[in-house]
């Protein structure tokens, strides 16, 4: 009786190690396979300088802000492997940096009260010019993104959406991803920012 | 002998005139030393006021409220009982003003003006907005990377906080956001 217990013990530790099996190589697999995936991706360091207010006079807050929140939401990709900030004395150790250019293309100021009284009026637009460069002077990615606040919300808030705006673009731009940022693309992100319009 | 005597008690009141003359000086001279010394901790005494935080400090919640406080060589910003964020003022690279208006009342006072019937919200909303500065202010941390921290005070207060970060060694801002706004305000730009 006691044989039968202990071979039955064998049998079902048996099966439970021959279903496990192929769950566990398939995830390893599958692990290995993301890891080599992101590894790719995450092969570039990016240093984001501040933002250049070109001929516009953008007001300190709002450069600061913006340069602020693009550290945050560049942060939160996960899309590099690492993200300093400008004047950063590790970032020259780094190999593979790109810089993140920022120039203020265009600026309207609006007003928090406006809004709140007409809800049609006194949106506050902010759009910029933004540039991926190696350390060459190759530019890799030269696009517009727009940061808007429409409805509610203080005006800081539209450099927070233009900042979100600027990292979902990157994000999805496929020559980060690449081992060798050949690809130059360029063009506007307009429809992107909609969803950052509150 | 009277003769004598009249020299005698005049030199004696010489005497008594010198040296109250010389305790009179020895006395102004403690005094000033005293006053020099009581006004020397003074200068460089902390500075403090009240601020709401928007962000970029270190350690520090964004939109939260606290006392900004200059003390020593160091810029501090202590949320209410939460350990204080620092800045020392010889890595403050830039201070700038700014002005702001701004609805009062919160999310709370948002929720109540959108669900105001007839419009009402709207009127008060054209009432319950209140004017604030901004102060930003640029620093570097110790690897040289730029940093940048944003503050809101009560109106007429940032400049207060700008000229006692300047006369502790902190490089001040070629351009305030104020001359700014003149030729921005309301008006769209355009880089053709």
């Amino acid at each position: 009786m006691k044989t039968s217990n202990a071979k039955l013990c064998i049998c079902l530790a048996a099966i439970m190690v021959v279903a496990d099996a192929p769950g566990r190589l398939s995830s390893e697999t599958a692990s290995e396979s993301m890891a080599a995936v992101s590894g790719s991706a995450r092969r570039w360091s990016l240093q984001v300088d501040r933002v250049e207010p070109g001929e516009i006079g953008l007001a300190h807050s709002f450069q600061v802000a913006t340069y602020e929140n693009l550290l945050t939401e560049l942060n939160k990709t996960h899309q590099f492997m690492r993200v300093f900030r400008e004047g950063d004395r590790k970032a020259g150790e780094v190999s593979n940096l790109l810089i993140l250019k920022t120039t203020v293309v265009k600026y309207a100021q609006g007003s928090e009260t406006r809004r709140a009284v007409t809800t049609f009026s006194g949106a506050t637009k902010l759009s910029v010019r933004s540039q991926l460069v190696t350390r060459e002077g190759k530019v890799v990615l030269d696009r517009t993104v727009n940061g808007n606040v429409r409805f509610f919300g203080s005006n800081l808030r539209a450099t927070h959406n233009l900042a979100r705006n600027i990292a979902k673009m990157i994000k999805e731009s496929p020559c980060i991803g690449s081992e060798q940022p050949s690809a130059t693309v360029t063009g506007q992100l307009t429809a992107g920012s909609l969803r950052g319009e509150l | 002998m009277s003769r004598l005597f009249v020299f005698q008690n005049h030199r004696k009141s010489l005497f008594g005139r010198q040296v109250a003359c010389s305790l009179w000086l020895l006395l102004l001279c403690f005094s000033i030393e005293a006053w020099a010394q009581s006004a020397a901790p003074s200068a460089r005494a902390s500075f403090s006021i009240r601020a709401t935080h928007l962000l970029g400090f270190p350690n520090t919640k964004n939109n939260c409220n606290g006392d900004l406080t200059i003390k020593d060589d160091a810029l501090r910003f202590e949320q209410d009982s939460k350990p204080e964020a620092e800045v020392k003022i010889a890595s403050v690279q830039g201070v700038f003003l700014g002005s702001e208006s701004k609805q009062v009342g919160g999310k709370l006072a948002k929720v109540g003006k959108a669900a105001a019937p007839y419009g009402g919200g709207r009127a008060v909303s054209l009432f319950a907005h209140k004017k604030y500065d901004s102060l930003t202010v640029e620093y570097a941390d110790d690897d040289g990377g730029v940093h940048g921290a944003i503050f809101q005070l009560s109106k007429g207060k940032a400049e207060n906080v700008r000229r006692e970060l300047v006369a502790r060694g902190a490089s001040p801002g070629l351009r305030d956001d104020d001359s700014m706004e003149a030729s921005t305000a309301e008006v769209s730009h355009e880089n053709k």
